[in-house]
């Protein structure tokens, strides 16, 4: 867990941020879609129409400029912002809520583990394969750690060990 | 020829500096700059934004390089693939190499400065090239 998560009352540094805002034209549609999957699997927070945000650093602002410059070889308009929250409270709702995004996709894996419980040996080691990787993605875009990522971690290895005992 | 790029060197830029004198310049002589302003005219920009060599239609620098060098090489577009997934991870190719390769680079970068990354980089990529080429000529992956 990023040791900056632990917000409580007292917590006084402020994170960076950086914004990718952009317009892109209506049509065509594939441009747009291709940077939508980009911007979910980056774990973007949207905080308004053509206006994303992750938490700053090298990566993600490589990440954003690269896809900046997708939506001008696309056609339309972007900019990169470094920005602050102008509130601890503002600061916190934004982690808040890109927390609860990963939170139900950690649960959806969690559920998964659970159920492949009544699957045969070999559904369960391909389960056991797919949850992992999906988990690593997951993580990929995992700012904020809520509680259910190591309830899944935990789901999906309990799933590995089960497999390993029966064999 | 002098040639130019972001400080903070990682995968994509790493593997395109080797590629770079490999391939193309032998005798290349690497910059590394915080934004492109900064940039000498007389050094060619690579893995910066708005430059001919950087991401382009998808495609990560490295790939782009080969395709404005017109580097046909099998097994540098075998490389490519691994290389781009350590940079993008969006899953164009199967790539089953890359995380780890990712881990390799950011661990590097944080124990070495920049030339030295793009010096140490020149063993690790050589290695995996000639890895990519032999699992090319056997069709399956050497021992």
């Amino acid at each position: 867990m990023q040791p900056w998560f632990h917000y409580n009352a007292r917590v006084v540094v402020r994170l960076q941020w950086v914004f990718l805002v952009y317009r892109l034209p209506r049509d065509p549609s594939t441009p747009r879609i291709a940077l939508w999957r980009s911007l979910r699997r980056l774990g973007v927070v949207q905080l308004a129409d053509g206006v994303v945000a992750l938490p700053l650093d090298g990566r993600t602002k490589e990440q954003l400029e690269w896809l900046a410059d997708e939506v001008i070889e696309a056609g339309g308009e972007a900019s990169i912002w470094v920005a602050e929250a102008g509130s601890a409270a503002q600061e916190r709702a934004l982690a808040s809520r890109m927390a609860e995004a990963v939170a139900a996709d950690y649960r959806a894996v969690c559920a998964a583990a659970r159920s492949a419980a009544l699957e045969s040996a070999a559904g369960r080691r391909k389960t056991l394969r797919r949850l992992r990787r999906e988990l690593r993605a997951i993580r990929a875009r995992d700012f904020f750690p809520p509680s259910e990522a190591a309830e899944a971690r935990r789901a999906v290895e309990a799933l590995g060990q089960a497999l390993e005992a029966s064999a | 020829m002098r040639w130019a790029t972001r400080r903070g060197v990682h995968v994509d830029r790493a593997a395109c500096a080797w590629l770079i004198r490999r391939s193309i310049d032998p005798e290349a002589e690497f910059i590394f700059v915080d934004d492109p302003v900064e940039v000498p005219s007389d050094a060619t920009p690579f893995d910066m934004r708005g430059v001919e060599l950087g991401h382009h239609g998808g495609d990560c620098t490295f790939e782009t390089i080969l395709r404005r060098y017109r580097l046909d090489d099998p097994a540098l577009w075998d490389l490519a693939r691994i290389v781009h997934e350590a940079d993008l991870e969006d899953e164009r190719y199967d790539a089953p190499e890359a995380p780890g390769l990712d881990v390799i680079c950011r661990g590097l970068s944080m124990v070495r400065d920049d030339p030295e990354v793009v010096t140490v980089a020149t063993a690790l990529f050589d290695g995996l090239y000639e890895h990519r080429r032999r699992a090319l000529l056997l069709g399956r992956d050497p021992a």
